[in-house]
């Protein structure tokens, strides 16, 4: 009991003393800040402060959606609800369905049906990595066969891309990092992005939809690997395309 | 969710209902306005050496940019931002060239920032500039204050402008000799434009413009000397109260300056003469890139938005090449993107070079070419006993 008691009083003097370097500190500060301003970053107190995305990232299969699991969950409740609307349960302002799955998902307003929806995120998750690069300004995701996605780290929204072929906003919504694509005829992509803090994980949930239609959504999740170090500094040029030079260790 | 979260969410949210409500009836495209070109010009040229007094020496200043709201806005606007800042050297290296090829002036020199030793001063902002077009304001005046120009100038490229051997390819590179600036008849304009006006002074008033540009290069080197010799009036138009006199010793150090003056301002044109010539090629190419993007978005727009070209169907097959249309054309543009910083990339070195280039200077070539001046007034003063 004495020894717990002793403990304690160490403990509290332990503190105390923090507490007087502490004070101690914040006022000779000023003094400190000003014979080693040089050595001080300067922070950009502007620019918003952001999660790290920047890596390379691995799809983790067992974590992530499959689509067609996901497509069966989907018509699943469908099918309930049905049931339950068929038993007379009142399920609001939801979509009307009707019995024994007739033209349970007949498209409304030209709306695509779910499974084309649930194929075509198949379709654009098609990959099994990415790269992000991130630095103060942007942050740029790359995977293979893609435009590279890229946001600035305003808040936003900023539009990224314009076309007749279809429009990208993108933005941040507290962490998370959303782009917004909206195709011809209704067409309507939403990629969400967010990170663990100790940035070791990465979620991307795609959203799609047609014509306001309730959306698919899939979930991929990501690890974070270590890509082997690149060799080479390449910086692309507009006469000599991507011009490279070996990377020198530092030691 | 905190109050500002969901803000941020509705506003992400209606922008993206904009866009789609923007995708689905695409707004008439307002036409641009007309741009009065230049057209086809021939540079007047002088067949023989001009008199004396028609021979006046011109600094061409590095031109300034002016970047639109609208371009400010956009995306990524920092990568052409950079760009227009990096041709604003190179551009008035074409209107120097060009003067000089006329015949009809004095020295022309690009300088980075206005010098008063010059007899004719001109000045540029670069309005508009892409692979298609080119829209710059140019104002020259006089050592005395005279407005020889204040005008916008607007020229449109071909394709022709830019031949296949423009490409440049390892088995085929840029050949500068047999390249023909695509906005020569700007330059050329200009220049025809000055001699328009020269000819419309009496010989009296361009010497008149070189002796005043003698004392206000005096004045810049010692105020209190010599600033009694001449006068502004309130259209800020100078004039010559009093001559020095001929062998006036004073004056006579004021010539050695001017001298040196112009053997350091010599240098400093030959510095944006190795910048022009180690943009020449990158810049081309990157402009005939910028011309076939801006051909393709041109196209495009032309063609009437057509449902019909994707389909009607809902299938998964139409779906994935609604998508597969609308990523080729984001591929092509983000490529467009990168050649731009390629450009930038590549410019880089030698405008960090053109800053370094004056040895015990340091700073932009502006701002050595400000020390340099009051070097010279200091030395002007040590060597006149004048107390600063």
């Amino acid at each position: 009991m004495t020894h717990i008691v002793q403990q304690k009083k160490l403990y509290s003097a332990g503190c105390r003393l923090l507490s007087f370097c502490a004070l101690c500190l914040a006022i000779n500060l000023p003094s400190i800040a000003q014979t080693t301003d040089d050595d001080l970053p300067l922070l950009d107190l502007d620019s918003p402060i952001r999660m790290n995305f920047s890596g390379s990232w691995e799809k983790d299969f067992a974590r992530s959606d499959n689509w067609e699991d996901e497509l069966s969950r989907r018509m699943q409740i469908r099918q309930e609800n049905a049931a339950l609307q068929a038993s007379g349960v009142g399920l609001g302002n939801g979509p009307s369905i009707s019995l024994g799955n007739i033209n349970l998902n007949r498209p409304r307003r030209r709306q695509a049906n779910l499974v084309n929806l649930a194929r075509l995120a198949e379709y654009i998750n098609r990959n099994s990595t990415m790269e992000i690069f991130q630095d103060r300004n942007e942050i740029r995701i790359e995977r293979r066969g893609e435009a590279p996605l890229v946001c600035s780290m305003e808040t936003g929204p900023n539009e990224t891309f314009s076309s007749q072929h279809g429009a990208e906003i993108c933005g941040w919504d507290r962490n998370q990092l959303v782009f917004e694509m909206a195709l011809p005829d209704g067409l309507y992509i939403i990629h969400r992005f967010s990170v663990t803090s100790d940035s070791q994980m990465l979620q991307m949930i795609t959203s799609i939809s047609s014509n306001g239609s309730v959306p698919f959504n899939l979930v991929q999740s990501y690890n974070k690997y270590q890509a082997p170090p690149d060799e080479y500094n390449c910086i692309q040029t507009i006469t000599r395309g991507r011009v490279c030079s070996q990377r020198t260790p530092l030691n | 969710m905190s109050l500002i979260s969901i803000i941020r969410y509705v506003i992400l949210i209606a922008s993206a209902i904009g866009l789609a409500a923007c995708l689905q009836t695409p707004p008439p495209q307002p036409a641009p306005p007309p741009i009065p070109t230049v057209g086809e010009v021939d540079l007047n040229t002088a067949t023989s050496d001009p008199q004396e007094y028609l021979l006046l020496d011109i600094g061409v200043e590095v031109f300034e940019v002016e970047i639109s709201e609208q371009e400010a806005l956009e995306f990524g606007e920092w990568i052409f931002t950079e760009i227009r800042e990096n041709e604003a050297h190179y551009l008035p290296y074409i209107l120097r060239n060009t003067l000089l090829a006329s015949n009809q002036w004095g020295a022309a020199r690009v300088l980075p920032t206005r010098d008063p030793s010059m007899d004719l001063t001109i000045q540029g902002t670069v309005l508009s500039s892409d692979g298609q077009r080119l829209i710059i304001w140019i104002e020259a005046l006089d050592s005395t204050g005279r407005v020889w120009l204040q005008k916008e100038y607007a020229d449109e490229s071909l394709t022709d402008d830019y031949p296949i051997s423009t490409r440049y390819t390892p088995g085929s590179p840029f050949d500068a000799s047999k390249f023909i600036e695509p906005f020569q008849d700007i330059y050329d304009q200009i220049n025809n434009d000055l001699v328009q006006v020269r000819q419309t002074l009496s010989i009296e008033d361009l010497i008149d413009i070189k002796r005043v540009s003698e004392l206000v290069y005096a004045s810049d080197l010692s105020p209190e000397s010599f600033a009694h010799n001449l006068s502004k009036d309130e259209n800020g138009r100078m004039s010559i109260l009093t001559l020095p006199a001929e062998d006036d010793p004073q004056m006579r150090r004021v010539e050695e300056m001017r001298l040196r003056h112009h053997l350091f301002i010599d240098t400093v044109d030959q510095y944006y003469e190795s910048l022009y010539e180690e943009m020449q090629a990158p810049y081309v190419v990157w402009r005939k890139y910028s011309y076939d993007q801006i051909e393709e978005e041109t196209n495009a727009e032309d063609e009437a938005y057509d449902f019909s070209n994707y389909g009607r169907s809902r299938g998964f097959l139409t779906l994935t090449q609604r998508y597969d249309r609308y990523r080729w054309s984001k591929i092509f543009e983000m490529e467009y993107r990168d050649l731009s910083v390629g450009f930038n990339n590549e410019i880089a070195p030698e405008i960090l070079q053109l800053n370094e280039q004056v040895h015990g200077l340091n700073g932009t070539m502006e701002e050595q070419y400000i020390q340099w001046r009051r070097i010279l007034r200091q030395l002007f003063a040590l060597e006149a006993e004048i107390p600063n």
